[in-house]
C-alpha cells in the first residue's frame, strides 16, 4: 500500500486521534516550560548544542521539518495572531507530545517525518525542510488531497501535531476573543456530592 | 460477609485507596462481590449491590481525580481523565475513540447528554436477540429510577449557547423539530466545560453520585489499579488478580488479589473483551470483542459574518432526531460548544494564509455534529502484546453519513451561515445550500479522507438468549462463567443511534436487581 512501515501508520494512528484534551496537556508543559525556562533550571540540550533549549525528543532534521512546517502554516504578519516566534511550539511539541510517546510510537512518528520530508524530492527536486514557503505550502496542500491514504494521514497528522502545539498556549487565545477558564472568574461555586437517593 | 454500618454520604470528594497509599507489596482482599471500573456500570453496581449490604471492592485502573483539580485550563487534568491521554483510535488511525480513564470512567468527561433507549432497540433486541425482559415497559422504572437519581432532566430555557439560538432558528425556518437536550447536570454554570470535567460538581456523574453513595454503604474504591486476569474455577468466578501502578513512573507498586464469588467487569467496550480474551473466559461463542461499533461523527463548521462566541454555554443544548432510526436515516444532528484548539484541526481551509484567515474568524464559527447508527462490523483484540481495534466505516452507513451532513448543511445555511467547511483532509467549502447536494455526493468512502471522532464504543460483548450468538445472557451474567457478569456498554446487541449513557445507568440498574435476586 506505500512504503511507510507499519510503525509509521501507528504512529499516525495516534496523532489523529488527538483531540482537544490533548491541547490542554500541552498547554501545561508549555506553561511549565516557559516558567522552567525563566528561571534558567531547564537544562539545555548540550549533548545536541545546535538544537534550542526545551528541545530532547527531535533531531535537527526532525526540527527542521517542524520549524518549516509551522512557518507555512501560520504566516501570522497582517493578522492579529501571535506571531509564532513568541510562542513555544517546538517546545510544547517535544516536551508534551513526543516525549511522552510510547518508543515504538515515537519511531513510527520518525519514520513519517522522513518520508514526509523526501516526498517533494521527485516533483520539486528538494526535501520539504528546504522548499520556499510556497512551494512548501503547495506540497502540504498537495499530499492533504492525495490519492495514498498514508500521504494524507502525514499531511493532517503533522499539520495537526504543529497545529496542536501552537493553539495549547494560552496566549494563542485573546486575538481570538476566546477568554478559557470561567467557573472561578465566574464565582461559581461547588455543589458538592449529591445526597443519597431516599 | 457483612457490611460495614452505613455511614453518611460526605458533602464533597470521595474515599478512594491510590497507589501512592500502599504500602505493602502484596495485597489480599476478600469481599462479596469485586467491580471492575468505576464508570456508569460499575458506580451504580457497587451502590445497588452495597446497598443490599453486600462487602463492595471496586478496582479502577485510571487515577482519582477529584473534581477541584479540574482547573479548566486542564492541562494538568487532561492528561490523566482520558483513555491513552486521548490516544485511542482505531487501526487506521482515522476514527480517534474516547472514553474517560479515571474514576468515575466517562461520566465525568462526557456532556451529561441522556436519552432512554427507543422503543424501537427495546423490541429490536426482544425480536432479535431473546431479550425479552427488557421490553419498554420492563425497562421504564428503571428509566425513571435512574432519571430521578441523576437528575436527567430537560435543558431550562436558558440552557442554550449562542450557536445553539442559530441553529435553532435554521431549524425553524426549515420546518424542522428540534429535540431539546436532556443531561444529568444540576443548575448547570454553562461554561461549556463538560469534556474536561465540572469543576463545580453540577454534572451528575459517578463522581459525586453513586460513587460516594456507594462508600457511604461501605464499598472500598482503589484506584491505579488495573485488573490483569479474571479468575474462574469449574465454570464460577471466584475473584480478579490486579496490580497497582505507581502513575509518576509507571511501575508496579503491588499486586493485589481479591476473592469474591461476584465478579462484575464494568471496564468499558475496549477493556472488558481485552480483559476476557487475557483470561480465556466465557468466550465458547466466539463474540468476544467482535461486534464492535462507535457512532461515528463528523462535525459540518459554519462561517456567519458576525461574531457568534459558541464557546461558553450548555455543552450540548439541542438535537434533531427526526431522521435517526436506521428506517428514517440512521443519523442524528447534535450541536456543542467549541473551543478554539478543536477548531483548530476540524477542518482544512488550506494551507498558509487560508488557515490563518479562518482561525481569525474564530469567533464566527459554530459546528453541527452528524452522529450516525453504525453496523457492528468492527472487532477489539490483542495484537503483538498491544490492544487492537479494528474497525472502518461501513459502505452503507457512509451514505447514512452523506444524508446526515445533507441535511446539516442545509440546517446552518438556513441558520444564516455564509459558508460551510467539510472535515475533509483536503480544502472542502460548501459556499452556498444549492451546492450543498453536488459537493456531498461526491464523497467517497475512503481511509485517512475524514476527521472523525467517536464518544461511543459499544457492541463487544452482546448481550443475548442464545449462547452461541452472544456473550453475556439476558440477565448480564455470561453465558460460560456463572456469577461472571458485565455491565457497560460492551452489552448493547445493536447500536443504537444516540448517545447510550442512559442506557447503560438503566442496564446497571436492572443487572445489578438481577444480581442480588440471585445472590440474596
Amino acid at each position: 500500500m506505500s512504503e511507510l512501515t507499519r510503525a509509521t501508520l501507528d504512529a499516525l494512528a495516534q496523532i489523529q486521534s488527538l483531540g482537544r484534551r490533548d491541547f490542554l496537556r500541552f498547554g501545561a508543559v508549555a506553561a511549565s516550560l516557559a516558567a522552567v525556562s525563566a528561571t534558567g533550571v531547564l537544562a539545555p540540550a548540550t549533548a545536541r548544542a545546535a538544537l534550542p533549549p526545551g528541545i530532547k525528543v527531535m533531531t535537527e532534521g526532525e526540527l527542521a521539518v517542524f520549524q518549516r512546517l509551522l512557518a507555512v502554516m501560520l504566516p501570522t504578519e497582517g493578522s492579529a495572531l501571535v506571531p509564532p516566534a513568541q510562542v513555544p511550539v517546538m517546545q510544547t511539541l517535544d516536551a508534551a507530545l513526543l516525549a511522552t510517546m510510547p518508543p515504538h510510537i515515537l519511531q513510527g512518528l520518525k519514520g513519517g517525518i522522513a518520508y514526509f520530508n523526501d516526498g517533494p524530492m521527485a516533483r520539486y527536486g528538494k526535501r520539504f525542510a528546504e522548499l520556499s514557503d510556497a512551494d512548501a505550502s503547495r506540497f502540504c496542500d498537495e499530499w492533504s488531497n492525495a490519492p495514498e491514504a498514508p500521504r494524507r494521514a502525514l499531511a493532517m497528522g503533522l499539520k495537526k501535531l504543529v497545529g496542536l502545539a501552537y493553539w495549547a498556549n494560552p496566549p494563542t487565545w485573546a486575538p481570538l476573543g476566546y477568554d478559557g477558564p470561567v467557573s472561578r472568574k465566574w464565582g461559581l461555586q461547588s455543589l458538592g456530592n449529591a445526597p443519597m437517593p431516599q | 460477609m457483612t457490611q460495614k454500618a452505613i455511614t453518611k454520604v460526605a458533602p464533597h470528594g470521595l474515599k478512594v485507596t491510590q497507589a501512592a497509599d500502599i504500602k505493602q507489596q502484596t495485597i489480599h482482599l476478600e469481599a462479596d462481590a469485586v467491580i471492575v471500573g468505576s464508570g456508569a456500570g460499575g458506580a451504580i453496581a457497587a451502590y445497588e449491590l452495597a446497598a443490599k449490604g453486600k462487602k463492595v471492592v471496586v478496582l479502577e485502573a485510571g487515577p482519582y481525580v477529584p473534581s477541584e483539580k479540574f482547573s479548566e485550563m486542564m492541562a494538568i487534568a487532561m492528561g490523566t481523565l482520558y483513555q491513552d491521554h486521548g490516544g485511542q483510535a482505531n487501526s487506521e488511525g482515522d476514527i480517534s475513540i474516547l472514553q474517560g480513564a479515571c474514576v468515575g470512567g466517562s461520566t465525568v468527561v462526557n456532556a451529561a447528554l441522556c436519552f432512554r433507549t427507543p422503543d424501537y432497540y427495546l423490541n429490536l433486541w426482544a425480536k432479535e436477540f431473546g431479550l425479552t425482559n427488557l421490553a419498554p415497559a420492563a425497562m421504564a422504572p428503571y428509566f425513571d429510577k435512574v432519571e430521578a437519581n441523576l437528575k436527567i432532566r430537560q435543558n431550562a430555557r436558558h440552557e442554550t449557547s449562542h450557536g445553539a439560538e442559530l441553529i435553532n432558528a435554521g431549524l425553524e425556518k426549515l420546518g424542522i423539530p428540534p429535540g431539546i437536550a436532556k443531561r444529568n447536570i444540576k443548575n448547570c454554570g454553562l461554561t461549556g466545560f463538560c469534556f474536561a470535567g465540572c469543576v463545580t460538581d453540577r454534572k451528575q456523574s459517578m463522581l459525586v453520585t453513586y460513587l460516594p453513595w456507594a462508600v457511604a454503604k461501605g464499598a472500598t474504591i482503589y484506584a491505579d489499579t488495573r485488573v490483569t486476569k479474571v479468575l474462574a474455577t469449574d465454570g464460577r468466578a471466584r475473584g480478579v488478580e490486579a496490580e497497582v501502578i505507581d502513575p509518576a513512573s509507571g511501575r508496579r507498586k503491588a499486586t493485589l488479589h481479591v476473592d469474591a464469588p461476584i465478579v462484575v467487569l464494568a471496564a468499558g467496550p475496549v477493556q472488558t473483551p481485552l480483559l476476557l480474551q487475557k483470561s480465556d473466559l466465557a468466550n465458547s461463542s466466539g463474540q468476544v470483542g467482535k461486534n464492535f461499533a462507535c457512532h461515528p461523527t463528523m462535525s459540518l463548521s459554519a462561517e456567519f459574518d458576525k461574531d457568534v462566541d459558541d464557546f461558553h454555554g450548555a455543552t450540548h443544548s439541542l438535537y434533531v432526531d427526526k431522521h435517526t432510526l436506521p428506517e428514517e436515516g440512521g443519523y442524528l444532528l447534535l450541536n456543542a460548544v467549541q473551543d478554539p484548539v478543536e477548531a483548530s484541526f476540524q477542518v482544512e481551509p488550506g494551507t498558509g494564509k487560508p488557515y490563518v484567515s479562518y482561525m481569525s474568524r474564530y469567533r464566527n464559527t459554530i459546528r453541527l455534529i452528524t452522529l450516525i447508527h453504525d453496523k457492528n462490523v468492527g472487532e477489539v483484540s490483542w495484537k503483538d502484546g498491544a490492544k487492537h481495534i479494528r474497525y472502518a466505516v461501513d459502505d452503507a452507513d457512509f451514505e447514512a453519513m452523506k444524508a446526515g451532513l445533507k441535511t446539516n448543511a442545509r440546517v446552518l445555511f438556513a441558520a444564516g451561515a455564509k459558508r460551510v467547511h467539510v472535515p475533509t483532509s483536503q480544502r472542502l467549502v460548501i459556499e452556498s445550500a444549492g451546492e450543498i447536494d453536488r459537493v456531498i455526493d461526491g464523497l467517497r468512502n475512503e481511509p485517512s479522507r475524514y476527521r472523525y471522532t467517536s464518544f461511543h464504543p459499544q457492541g463487544t460483548c452482546r448481550m443475548g438468549a442464545d449462547p452461541a450468538r452472544s456473550v453475556v445472557n439476558p440477565k448480564g451474567e455470561t453465558h460460560d462463567v456463572r456469577s461472571l457478569y458485565i455491565i457497560d456498554a460492551s452489552l448493547l446487541p445493536t447500536s443504537i443511534g444516540y448517545n447510550p449513557s442512559e442506557t447503560v445507568y438503566a442496564l446497571a440498574s436492572y443487572i445489578s436487581d438481577q444480581i442480588n435476586a440471585a445472590h440474596a
